[in-house]
C-alpha cells in the first residue's frame, strides 16, 4: 500500500473542511478522488501534499505513519502535485523549469546549461512527451504546461502524482493526450490520485474511486461495476433525476441574426440565427473560435465585416457598452476575472449593468436597490446571507446566478454563455441549466459554448459546430457526440500538434 | 471587527496620549494648528480616496498643488480679484485631473508610469513659468483662506467638512462612485457590464485635481506665498493617509471617513512629535512606520477575511 489516509480531519477557523476523510492508493492504479465543490477533496490533497496541516487523523505512506509540515517534506517523500493552476516560471524555458531549484551547481553559481538540456530532453523523449527542452513556458498551452509538472515531478523521483482537475481548461484532443500519460504512469508502476469534476472522464482513466461528500468519505472501492448514477447519488446524498433532460419549446420570433461576421485571421463568415426561447449550443475544440465569437458580437474585438441584427433591427455594436444597450449579456468563463466585482456587495454585483434603473439623475436609490436585489437573490435562490454579502464569499454556482441575475436585471434577451458549467459541481451544473431553462422559457435567446459535448447535446435545441473560425455545420437536437467531434476535428488529427505553442 | 476600527482607535489613542503627554496640546491655539496644517494633506486625500478606489493612483498632485497655487497667486498679483484666483487654482488642479485620466484610458498605460510622467511635467512647467522664483505681492485678504476664521472655527475646517461630504455623497450615492468601485474592484467585470470605464475614470482623475488645486490655494493662503516648489512629497503621505484609512491600492477599497482618520493620524503624530521635542527626522521614521504597521493590520483583516 502506497499511501494511506485514515479519518483526517481539518477545519478552518469555524468551518470544517473534513471531518472523515479516509483513502488508500496503490502504486500501478489511478484512483479517482470525486465529489462536489466544498467536499473537501483538495483539503485533503493538500494534506498529502505537505500544503496543509491536518487537525487529526493518520497518514501512512508505505506502511509508516507520517506527518508533512511542508510541501518540501512531501516531494522529499516522493509525493508530488501537479496543479490546476501552473506553478511555472513562464519565462523560463521547459528545461529550466523541469530542474528549477535543483540545477547542477558549478561553483559561483554557475549553471550548467547544456548538460541540463540534455538530460531534460532525454526525459522528455523517454515518455513520448510532445515537448521541447527548449521551448519557453509561457508559449505553451495549458496541457503543455501541466506536462512540464509531470516532468518535474517524474525527475524529482516522485512515486505518487496527485492530479488537481487536469482537464477543466484542456481541448478534447488535450484531454486524451493527459490520459495516455496518466495510463504511463501507471504502467511505470507509480500512483496517480486524479481529482475530477468531469464524470464523463471517469471510464477513461480510473481503477478505483474515493467519493467525499461534506469532509466524508462515502465510498471507496473500484470503479468497475460502479454506475454513473450510484457515483452521482453518493456524491450530492440524493437521486437527482435526469441532471441534464430538458423539454424544448417552439421557438419564437428571430432575436439574434448574424450575417458574414468576419475577423482576420480569427472568424470567417458566421452566419446563424438565434430565436427566442432557444437554446443553441456552440461546440468546437479549443481554439477553434467559439469565445472569439461571443467576444466579437459582445463588442470586445473588433470585426472587420458582417452585419448583426437584434430582434430584426440592425445593430453596430463596438463596445460592451452598446452590447448591453443592444440587449446582449455575455456569461464569461472566467467568472472571477470578467464577470464579478468579488469585494463588493451582491446587490452591486445585481445592478451594475443597467444601474441607471435605480439612480435617477445619477443618485443611487438605495431602497429601490435593496429591492431588486432581495427580488432577485430570492427569484434565482442564491445561497447568500444577505444582498450585502461580498459576492467573492459566495460558492461557484451562486456567484454563477448573480452574474446571470445581474443580465437578466439589465433586461438582455439575447444571452451568450461561455463555459456555463466549467468548474462547478454537479448540483450547482444542474441549477444552472434549470436557470437556462427558465431563461429560455421566458423568451430569452441563449447561445451555450461548452467543451462539455454531452451536456451540450442534452441542453441544446441545435448545435452549431466551429472549426478554425468557421461555422461548419448545424445539427439537429438528437445529434451523437461522435458526429459533433467528426465535424469539429474532421482530418485533423487529435493530440500532438496541438500542444505546441 | 477590532481590526476594521483600529484606525480610529488609534486615533483617539493618540489623542488621549497626547493631551496627557503635553499641556499645550489640548489648546485651541494648537488644536487649529493641527487643522490647518492637516487640511491640505486631508483634502488632496479625498480625491486620492476616488482615485485608489477607482483602482488608480496618482502621483502628480504635489506638482499640481503647486502649479496650482502658482498660477492663482500670479493672476492675483496680476490684479485679478482673490475667487478669479482661487478659481484659476482649482481649474488648474482640474485640467492636469483630467490631463492624467486621459493618458491613463486614452493610452492604456499604468496610472503609475503616467502620474509619475506628469508629475515631472507639472513641477518642470511651474518652475519655468515662474523662473523658480516665488510669488510675493499677493493681496493681504487672501490669508483668510487658510488662517481665517468663520463663527470660531478655522475657515480650513469648514471647507474640508465641505468637501468630505461631497465626496462622501459622490462615493456613496451617486453612479460615479458606485461605477468606481466596480472599476477599481474588478475593471474587466465593469467593462462588460457596459460601464463607461475610460469615462468615469478620467472623472475621478479630474474630481482628484479639482481637488488638489483648491488645496493649492489654501496651501499657498497658508504660506502667503506662490511657491514653484510647494508640495515636494505631499503624494506620499497623501496616499498614506489614504491606505491608512483602510483604502486599498488594488482598488475597490476605501472610505471617507478612513480617509479623515488617516490623514488626523499622520497630523497627530507629526504635531505630537514637535510639541515633545522629536526630531523632525524621527517624525518622517514613525510615519513610515505607521504606514507599513496599518497596511499589515489591514491585510491581516483580510486575509481572514479571505478564509
Amino acid at each position: 500500500m502506497l499511501l494511506e489516509l485514515e479519518g483526517i480531519q481539518k477545519r478552518f477557523g469555524g468551518v470544517v473542511a473534513l471531518r472523515r476523510g479516509d483513502l488508500r492508493a496503490e502504486a500501478g492504479e489511478v484512483h479517482l478522488l470525486l465529489g462536489e465543490n466544498g467536499a473537501g477533496k483538495s483539503t485533503l490533497m493538500k494534506i498529502v501534499a505537505g500544503m496543509v496541516q491536518p487537525d487529526g487523523g493518520v497518514i501512512r505512506w508505505r506502511g509508516q505513519p507520517v506527518s508533512f509540515r511542508a510541501p518540501a517534506e512531501a516531494a522529499a517523500h516522493g509525493i508530488a502535485m501537479v496543479h490546476q493552476e501552473s506553478l511555472l516560471a513562464p519565462h523560463l524555458t521547459v528545461a529550466e523549469n523541469i530542474f528549477l531549484g535543483r540545477e547542477d551547481r558549478l561553483p559561483f553559481g554557475w549553471v550548467n546549461r547544456r548538460r541540463m538540456m540534455e538530460r531534460a530532453a532525454r526525459l522528455i523523449e523517454e515518455h513520448h512527451f510532445p515537448l521541447q527542452a527548449d521551448w519557453r513556458v509561457e508559449r505553451l498551452s495549458p496541457a503543455g504546461k501541466q506536462l512540464v509538472e509531470i516532468c518535474r515531478a517524474i525527475y524529482h523521483g516522485s512515486s505518487l502524482l496527485i492530479f488537481d482537475e487536469p482537464t477543466s481548461s484542456l481541448s478534447e484532443a488535450e484531454t486524451q493526450e493527459v490520459f495516455r500519460i496518466v495510463r504511463t504512469l501507471r504502467e511505470r508502476h507509480m500512483g496517480v490520485i486524479y481529482i475530477t469534476h468531469r464524470l464523463e472522464e471517469l471510464r477513461a482513466v480510473g481503477d478505483r474511486v474515493t467519493i467525499l461528500r461534506d469532509g466524508e468519505t462515502v465510498h471507496s472501492g473500484p470503479l468497475a461495476g460502479l454506475s454513473t448514477e450510484e457515483i452521482i447519488r453518493h456524491m450530492v446524498g440524493r437521486e437527482l433525476e435526469a441532471i441534464y433532460h430538458r423539454e424544448c419549446l417552439p421557438p419564437g420570433e428571430e432575436l439574434l441574426r448574424v450575417e458574414g461576421l468576419s475577423r482576420r485571421g480569427v472568424l470567417h463568415d458566421i452566419r446563424f440565427t438565434l430565436r427566442a426561447r432557444e437554446i443553441v449550443g456552440l461546440a468546437g475544440l479549443v481554439g477553434a473560435g467559439r469565445t472569439e465569437l461571443c467576444r466579437a458580437l459582445f463588442g470586445l474585438d473588433p470585426v472587420d465585416g458582417g452585419r448583426v441584427f437584434v430582434a430584426g433591427k440592425e445593430v453596430h455594436i463596438r463596445n460592451p457598452r452598446q452590447a448591453v444597450a443592444a440587449g446582449l449579456a455575455l456569461i464569461p468563463e472566467d467568472r472571477q476575472r470578467n464577470g464579478l466585482a468579488v469585494l463588493l456587495p451582491i446587490g452591486h454585483n445585481l445592478t451594475h449593468a443597467r444601474l441607471k434603473a435605480v439612480s435617477p439623475h445619477g443618485i443611487i436609490d438605495h431602497a429601490a436597490e435593496r429591492r431588486t436585489a432581495t427580488e432577485f437573490i430570492e427569484r434565482l435562490r442564491i445561497r447568500a446571507e444577505s444582498w450585502r454579502q461580498l459576492a467573492g464569499k459566495l460558492s461557484g454556482g451562486n456567484q454563477q446566478k448573480v452574474v446571470v441575475g445581474k443580465w437578466l436585471f439589465s433586461q438582455a434577451r439575447v444571452f451568450l454563455f461561455d463555459e456555463p458549467t466549467r468548474g462547478i459541481d454537479v448540483a450547482a451544473k444542474a441549477e444552472v441549466f434549470h436557470i437556462m431553462d427558465e431563461l429560455a422559457r421566458s423568451g430569452a435567446a441563449i447561445l451555450m459554448v461548452s467543451s462539455e459535448l454531452p451536456e451540450l447535446l442534452q441542453v441544446a435545441d441545435r448545435i452549431l459546430v466551429m472549426r478554425q473560425g468557421r461555422l461548419v455545420v448545424e445539427l439537429p437536437r438528437g445529434a451523437t457526440q461522435e458526429e459533433v467531434m467528426r465535424h469539429a476535428m474532421l482530418e485533423r488529427e487529435a493530440g500532438v500538434r496541438e500542444l505546441g505553442s | 471587527m477590532i481590526q476594521r476600527l483600529l484606525p480610529s482607535l488609534s486615533l483617539v489613542i493618540l489623542f488621549v496620549a497626547l493631551s496627557l503627554a503635553s499641556p499645550y496640546f489640548l489648546t485651541q491655539t494648537n488644536l487649529s494648528s493641527v487643522v490647518r496644517q492637516t487640511a491640505v494633506i486631508n483634502i488632496m486625500a479625498l480625491g486620492m480616496t476616488m482615485v485608489i478606489i477607482a483602482g488608480g493612483i496618482d502621483l502628480s498632485v504635489g506638482a499640481i498643488l503647486a502649479m496650482a497655487g502658482l498660477l492663482g497667486t500670479m493672476a492675483m498679483e496680476q490684479g485679478y480679484p482673490i475667487p478669479v484666483g482661487v478659481l484659476i487654482g482649482v481649474l488648474t488642479g482640474l485640467f492636469w485631473g483630467f490631463v492624467n485620466g486621459l493618458l491613463i484610458t486614452r493610452l492604456k498605460i499604468a496610472p503609475f508610469i503616467v502620474t509619475l510622467g506628469t508629475l515631472g511635467i507639472v513641477r518642470g512647467l511651474t518652475l519655468i513659468i515662474s523662473d523658480g522664483l516665488p510669488v510675493h505681492r499677493i493681496p493681504q485678504k487672501f490669508s483668510y483662506l487658510g488662517e481665517g476664521n468663520l463663527l470660531g472655527v478655522p475657515f480650513v475646517l469648514w471647507i474640508l467638512v465641505f468637501c468630505a461630504a461631497a465626496v462622501h455623497f459622490l462615493l456613496e450615492h451617486t453612479r460615479l462612485g458606485r461605477y468606481a468601485f466596480a472599476i477599481g474592484s474588478n475593471p474587466e467585470a465593469a467593462l462588460y457590464a457596459g460601464v463607461p470605464v475610460a469615462f468615469h475614470t478620467t472623472a475621478v482623475y479630474a474630481l482628484c485635481g479639482l481637488l488638489t488645486g483648491l488645496a493649492g490655494m489654501i496651501e499657498a493662503s497658508r504660506l502667503m506665498t506662490g511657491q514653484p516648489t510647494a508640495g515636494q512629497g505631499y503624494e506620499l503621505q497623501v496616499i498614506a493617509a489614504v491606505v491608512i484609512g483602510g483604502g486599498s491600492l488594488r482598488g475597490g477599497e476605501g472610505s471617507v471617513i478612513g480617509t479623515l482618520i488617516g490623514a488626523f493620524i499622520m497630523g497627530l503624530l507629526s504635531n505630537g512629535s514637535d510639541l515633545l521635542g522629536i526630531s523632525p527626522y524621527l517624525q518622517q521614521a514613525i510615519i513610515g512606520a505607521v504606514i507599513i504597521l496599518a497596511v499589515t493590520v489591514d491585510e491581516l483583516r483580510k486575509r481572514k477575511l479571505a478564509r
